[in-house]
């Protein structure tokens, strides 16, 4: 890893979840642009409709017409059959011509955030959180790491989209928390396993999303949803965009600590 | 009402105390401590899967507390499954009468789950199910217990987890353990946070010599010294008699 910042992210296979909207869309965008021609983005969302019109943006974008493969897989990571079609279809990409595996763990949920801690006595709801959020990312990144393994010449990368929420403890966002705290405790046993895999959880700060619309007029601690509602109405939310260049930034200079956790503020 | 800070000796109160995973080990160990600060009339849930073991671990304390008059329940269920935690709530509310003075929850059951390498976990099966006992078990439960009566002044609230060193610290191998920990931490972190009213702690036990520790052994080839689980147990006791923690702490045996 040289310390001069490279200019592109390699001839890539990259794997992103969530890419239908907010910002595993932007992120879908914005590796297409930094990826060399011969490099393939792997889309994966529940919408098969989003998919479509991102893959149909992204073929006629530059990227696109300059040799950019992009292939949907609508897919329930939640589910056997979801993990297991997005995983051959990368394997089926991967080829020798590859020199960058780079996997965006970026699909998530909120969990009911109108309702405290205590309210959480059913264990199916929990569960099925958890099935989505933390099972599935785990799954995915272990059955991407066994089906495109490591040789000379070849970067591995896997992004974790994470938030504060994961290192603080917020009134009425239990689930939230509860996830993403298990998802960086799960990719930091990861980069300890594995030297030579870059691991990063990249905490985006707060977007203008479908996400933060439902942080703002759900939340049930009055005091964290009017925070939300203050960061909507005075423009302090993030574009996507600006935060995904950080974390392109992060990935083009690659000096990151494997494991380590960066907030978009941070940069 | 018993004056915790009087020249009388310090006491958990007339309580309703639920240990979970209380048949053998730390569980087992923390059960018969605690019954000996209960004061009289309290009620101790013995939370297990194996009747047969709460069994005899209630004659065994019944007939050492027959002058405090403890009533000990022995509730067998599966608590991978809504009907235990379920079974678990409802024996509680019966018990939770007017007169009580503290609830005391102990999140003990947990499980190792296997120890291997972060690749060969690619069976959401087997992590779902590991997630459900060691993350949403806990907290169905807490949620239930912490609505088994309305709060007043005079009743006190104790929650504990279970916790480790490896809730805070990443061991490569030991992925679901891990997760599962800093899981745990963190949604007993929120429900701290968010009620002022009840004592929340993350306790961390040390290696202690259980069941779970000899399948460390076996999976790892790595002793880590265990020591006796009244130990561990007794300095539980201390935090829980003292009541000077923070809510929401974690703290470690080795830090106390």
């Amino acid at each position: 890893m040289s310390s001069s910042q490279r200019k592109d992210l390699g001839r890539a296979l990259c794997i992103i979840t969530g890419a239908s909207r907010g910002f595993g869309r932007t992120v879908a965008r914005e590796l297409s642009r930094l990826v060399k021609p011969g490099s393939v983005l792997i889309l994966t969302a529940r919408s098969e409709e989003n998919l479509r019109s991102l893959e149909v943006e992204l073929a006629g974008s530059e990227a696109g017409k300059s040799g950019l493969l992009v292939q949907c897989v609508p897919a329930d990571l939640a589910q056997m059959a979801g993990l297991q079609s997005v995983v051959s279809a990368s394997r089926a990409a991967f080829s020798e011509h590859i020199d960058h595996v780079i996997l965006v763990n970026n699909a998530a949920s909120l969990g009911d955030v109108s309702r405290f801690t205590s309210s959480f006595t059913d264990m199916a709801e929990v569960d099925s959180y958890l099935s989505l959020n933390v099972t599935s990312c785990l799954c995915l990144t272990a059955r991407l790491l066994q089906a495109l393994p490591p040789r000379p010449g070849l970067c591995r990368s896997v992004i974790n989209i994470t938030s504060l929420c994961a290192l603080q403890p917020f009134k009425s966002w239990a689930l939230y928390c509860t996830g993403k705290a298990a998802r960086e405790m799960m990719f930091r046993v990861l980069a300890a396993e594995e030297p030579d895999l870059r691991v990063l959880s990249y905490s985006p700060g707060p977007l203008d999303t479908d996400m933060q619309l439902v942080a703002r007029s759900s939340t049930a601690d009055p005091d964290l949803k009017k925070t939300f509602s203050d960061m909507f109405s005075s423009g302090q939310l993030l574009t996507c965009e600006a935060s995904c260049a950080k974390l392109m930034k992060l990935l083009l200079e690659d000096s990151f600590t494997s494991g380590a956790h960066i907030d978009v503020f941070d940069l | 009402m018993s004056d915790i800070n009087s020249t009388n000796p310090r006491t958990l109160c007339r309580g309703i105390c639920i240990i979970t995973g209380a048949s053998k080990g730390f569980g087992q160990a923390l059960a018969y401590q605690v019954s000996w600060y209960l004061e009289p009339r309290s009620v101790l849930l013995l939370v297990a899967r194996s009747g047969p073991l709460l069994q005899e671990m209630k004659e065994e304390l019944q007939s050492a507390t027959e002058e405090q008059q403890l009533v000990v329940h022995c509730v067998a269920v599966d608590l991978r499954t809504k009907e235990g935690v379920d079974e678990t709530v409802r024996v509680a509310r019966q018990e939770a009468v007017d007169e009580i003075e503290h609830v005391l929850l102990i999140n003990n059951a947990a499980s190792l789950g296997d120890i291997a390498k972060f690749e060969t976990f690619t069976n959401p099966d087997e992590v779902n199910s590991y997630l459900s006992l060691n993350v949403s078990s806990p907290l169905a439960l807490t949620a239930g217990i912490l609505q088994l009566c309305p709060c007043r002044p005079g009743l006190r609230w104790s929650v504990v987890i279970l916790s480790s060193m490896f809730a805070l610290q990443a061991l490569p191998s030991w992925v679901l353990y891990c997760t599962a920990k800093a899981a745990r931490n963190m949604m007993f972190s929120v429900l701290a946070k968010e009620q002022q009213h009840v004592k929340v702690l993350s306790y961390s036990p040390g290696p202690m010599d259980t069941d779970m520790q000899k399948e460390i052994l076996l999976l790892t080839n790595v002793n880590h010294n265990p020591m006796p689980c009244h130990e561990s147990a007794a300095k539980l006791m201390k935090l829980l008699l003292d009541n000077n923690f923070s809510s929401g702490a974690h703290l470690d045996f080795f830090d106390v």
